[in-house]
């Protein structure tokens, strides 16, 4: 059937738009537009018209529409009524779940508000393609298009520029795509951790944690551990102990000790419960020690072997273990007692015969910090010796953990506010 | 004898101070708003009310009040609930139109509260000896240092502490000894007369009791504070407060300005004249007493004022926020930001512009705004999709409905005897 359709519609365009029987009355006008949810561009398939008479809402499939060039016009004689829809699971409404809402750019990843909706003409079907988030849409939207152009390019010789977003880069935050998230939510994994993490921080508490429990363990995991402590706090509060305890396990331990230490006790206790024993004990442990003090910065991630170990075997250990370390700059030496002995950088080991052992290639004379130094004293030492991580003692000079680079930045960027 | 007096003094100065300590521990949100409503516009309205009106219109405190704890209640909650603020729901309940227009209405309104609040920091000054010149510039400078520099949150203590000075109204009311009989009377008796300049009282006064600036402030307050639904007794419980601590100050200002001002047949023209009104507490320190807290007032909204105005906008428009971007991120941002101060100060600079009716009319427009942003609150409010289970009740519904139709209808009469 040919609709007489023109290549692209926004959305506005439709918006409100009047709609005639064939006898070439006036029926009603457009509220809404129903769009199938399929990969990668949503079709179309029918209309929403609030008819003149007491406002009631009909529905009008694609099919029905004889044509929409010059007037909307529809064939058939009856409309029906809308209350008998399509299944939310498949289609959706157009103006009420995307127009105007907030959605994720995950292109550019940010949070942006939805002005129009760009649809292209394929196969005379009407298909979403793009969202305009642009200050044109908006003007558009406003009926103030024409003028707003007219003035710009008369002041200033400009012209504004629609900006589109593709609709494979956006996911929905709202209505009832918050239940299929979990679904959609491949579209969020591949971004940054740490862009993941503001765009949490940018949305309002319901979208914060619908999307955070849409998040597959590893993804919240690392989002979590960018995510500044307030938010952080909340969202734990929202999610089960089973699924919390899972997240805290996949982070690094020193952010996991800092998250739990902010959580009520009873609350850290249950998470605690929950999780792997060796894992909970080596949290259990971090978390006694003080906030600001050397104790409060360091990881128990590390690598750590005896002297006789040889450089080949030590390779295979850090190969093996080195997805769960926080800390694989350098591999420290103890003895039996667990009394730092020396320390090999990775630039050592690779340097060195497959044969030798560590004690032949460790740097005995160590740089280390009390578990109780104070955290500015750790960053003054880091900024003298320029070390990707430090070692911290207690004082038998036993091992009890190291301090990254990444925790001194963050006390850095934290006085800094 | 002479000792224990100076015992006592000592106790309730450290009692007043652990209560004033207390204060800043429990004040959170709605204290906070209530505070700043006590602005420039604030201050100068009620001094008017009493100065021209004696206590004729103080009843009017009373229904004020009511309808001041519904609406914020409603603020509160609806941000509670949906963790958005305002004008992002109407954005999206609305539409892109509606919206823009609304925008359009609060800059308007708000430009007139960032002029007025600037008007109250001149005046202030001008009382000190300090000209125009130099106090404005540097008052939109010092705001807009305490803002882009991020340095609020410490400062906003301050100056809370610094509206301590209301109680030197409180006090001036109990030394001018007030024939307390009469001023009950005046409440169970509201009188009311339908001539222009009384109308124009009353708008104003529920206008910068209830500002709309206010309902946007105080609910993306909540949002940011992330309060949830079991805390939100705390939160229902701190905007009550905060309103009943305005309008002790309202009705003391007002009391004072009638006892003193309009006994004595004084119009207020200038600051100094509505100063007058605290001479039988600070005698001819009376002056400095309320230029202090004129300044005060006026700094602590016109740091709250322009940057929320400037996120509501942004926010609302799909602009890039946030003080923490560079001006290449978020142009407009901190084109609309530096607008609203700079407009609102150079204003003031304009040779001669005369300080109180700018203050205010403004308020008088805040008053013929609000009805709008009341409708769009009730209608919000009460879908039952966006508010679950939260809707409001038939009082609630019945009361704000009543407030806004008041308010229309007496923006009706008013614009009808005007014209």
């Amino acid at each position: 059937m040919n609709h007489n359709l023109k290549d692209f519609y926004f959305f506005s365009d439709f918006l409100n738009r009047r709609v005639y029987k064939p006898s070439g009355q006036k029926i009603g006008k457009i509220l809404d537009m129903v769009a199938e949810r399929g990969d990668p561009y949503p079709m179309v398939i029918g209309i929403v018209i609030r008819t003149k008479a007491r406002g009631k809402r009909f529905y009008l499939p694609w099919e029905k529409i004889f044509q929409i060039e010059p007037r909307l016009t529809f064939s058939g004689d009856e409309l029906r009524d809308f209350k008998f829809l399509l299944s939310e699971k498949d289609t959706f409404l157009v103006r009420e779940e995307v127009m105007d809402r907030q959605i994720v750019d995950t292109f550019g990843a940010k949070v942006v508000r939805v002005n129009d909706l760009h649809f292209l003409n394929m196969d005379s079907r009407l298909r979403l393609v793009h969202v305009d988030v642009g200050f044109r849409g908006l003007m558009r939207r406003v009926g103030w298009e024409k003028t707003v152009d007219h003035i710009l390019r008369w002041l200033f010789s400009y012209d504004l520029t629609n900006k589109l977003i593709s609709w494979q880069y956006v996911q929905l935050l709202s209505g009832s795509d918050l239940l299929r998230l979990s679904v959609s939510q491949k579209k969020l994994s591949p971004l940054h951790p740490a862009d993941l993490a503001d765009i949490i921080e940018d949305l309002s508490g319901r979208d914060r944690s619908a999307i955070f429990h849409a998040l597959d363990t590893e993804t919240a995991a690392d989002a979590l551990e960018e995510i500044v402590p307030k938010i952080q706090k909340a969202l734990m509060e929202t999610i089960t102990v089973e699924k919390a305890s899972d997240i805290v396990e996949e982070m690094s331990p020193s952010e996991a000790a800092d998250l739990l230490a902010d959580l009520s006790e009873e609350r850290a206790e249950e998470i605690l419960g929950e999780m792997e024993q060796e894992k909970a004990e080596d949290l259990r442990e971090l978390l006694v020690h003080q906030d600001e003090t050397a104790g409060g910065l360091m990881t128990t991630a590390y690598l750590s072997m005896t002297p006789e170990v040889t450089v080949e075997a030590a390779i295979a250990r850090l190969r093996a273990e080195s997805p769960n370390l926080d800390i694989i700059d350098y591999i420290y030496v103890l003895n039996e007692e667990n009394v730092l002995q020396g320390v090999v950088s990775i630039r050592d080991i690779f340097a060195a015969q497959s044969l030798q052992p560590l004690s032949g290639i460790e740097v005995p004379r160590l740089v280390s910090v009390k578990v109780d130094t104070d955290q500015d004293e750790v960053v003054k030492l880091f900024m003298k010796y320029g070390f990707r991580a430090l070692p911290v003692v207690d004082k038998d000079k036993c091992l009890k953990g190291v301090i990254g680079f990444r925790s001194v930045l963050d006390v850095l960027s934290h006085d800094r506010g | 004898m002479e000792k224990s007096y100076a015992r006592s003094v000592s106790g309730s100065i450290r009692s007043m101070w652990r209560m004033v300590g207390l204060f800043l521990i429990l004040a959170g949100p709605g204290i906070i708003t209530s505070n700043v409503d006590n602005d420039a516009g604030g201050i100068t309205t009620y001094s008017l009310t009493g100065a021209n009106f004696g206590l004729k219109l103080i009843w009017t405190l009373i229904p004020i009040m009511i309808a001041l704890i519904i609406i914020q209640e409603m603020c509160a909650r609806m941000g509670v609930v949906t963790g958005k603020g305002l004008s992002d729901l109407i954005r999206e309940k609305f539409g892109a139109k509606i919206a823009f227009y609304l925008i359009i209405g609060i800059f308007l309104t708000n430009m007139g509260n960032v002029i007025s609040e600037f008007a109250g920091l001149a005046a202030g000054m001008e009382i000190f000896g300090v000209n125009r010149f130099i106090s404005v510039p540097l008052g939109a400078f010092i705001v807009w240092w305490i803002v882009v520099k991020g340095t609020y949150r410490s400062v906003e203590k301050a100056f809370l502490i610094a509206c301590v000075f209301y109680l030197s109204y409180i006090v001036t009311g109990v030394i001018v000894k007030p024939d307390w009989g009469h001023v009950f009377k005046q409440f169970i008796n509201p009188q009311l007369s339908l001539n222009p300049s009384e109308m124009t009282m009353i708008i104003g006064l529920v206008g910068t009791t209830i500002a709309p600036w206010m309902q946007f402030y105080l609910q993306a307050s909540i949002v940011e504070k992330g309060i949830k639904i079991e805390e939100y007794k705390f939160a229902r419980f701190d905007i009550v407060m905060g309103s009943i601590i305005v309008h002790i100050v309202a009705f003391f200002i007002i009391l004072v300005c009638a006892e003193t001002l309009f006994k004595n047949g004084i119009r207020i023209e200038t600051a100094k004249d509505a100063a007058l009104s605290l001479q039988p507490l600070a005698g001819k320190y009376c002056t400095y007493l309320f230029a202090f807290g004129l300044v005060n007032a006026s700094l602590f909204a016109a740091s709250i004022l322009p940057l929320s105005t400037t996120y509501l906008i942004c926010e609302g428009l799909g602009w890039e926020t946030g003080i923490n971007k560079k001006f290449a991120e978020a142009p407009q941002f901190y084109g609309v930001y530096s607008l609203l101060i700079f407009l609102g100060a150079g204003i003031i600079l304009y040779p001669n512009v005369p300080l109180i009716p700018i203050m205010y009319f403004s308020q008088v427009i805040n008053g013929m705004a609000l009805p709008f942003v009341l409708i769009f609150m009730l209608l919000l409010i009460n879908d039952k999709k966006l508010m679950m289970g939260y809707t409001n009740g038939h009082v609630f519904n019945a009361i704000a409905w009543v407030t806004a139709v008041v308010m229309i209808v007496f923006t009706l009469v008013l614009l009808i005897r005007i014209i």
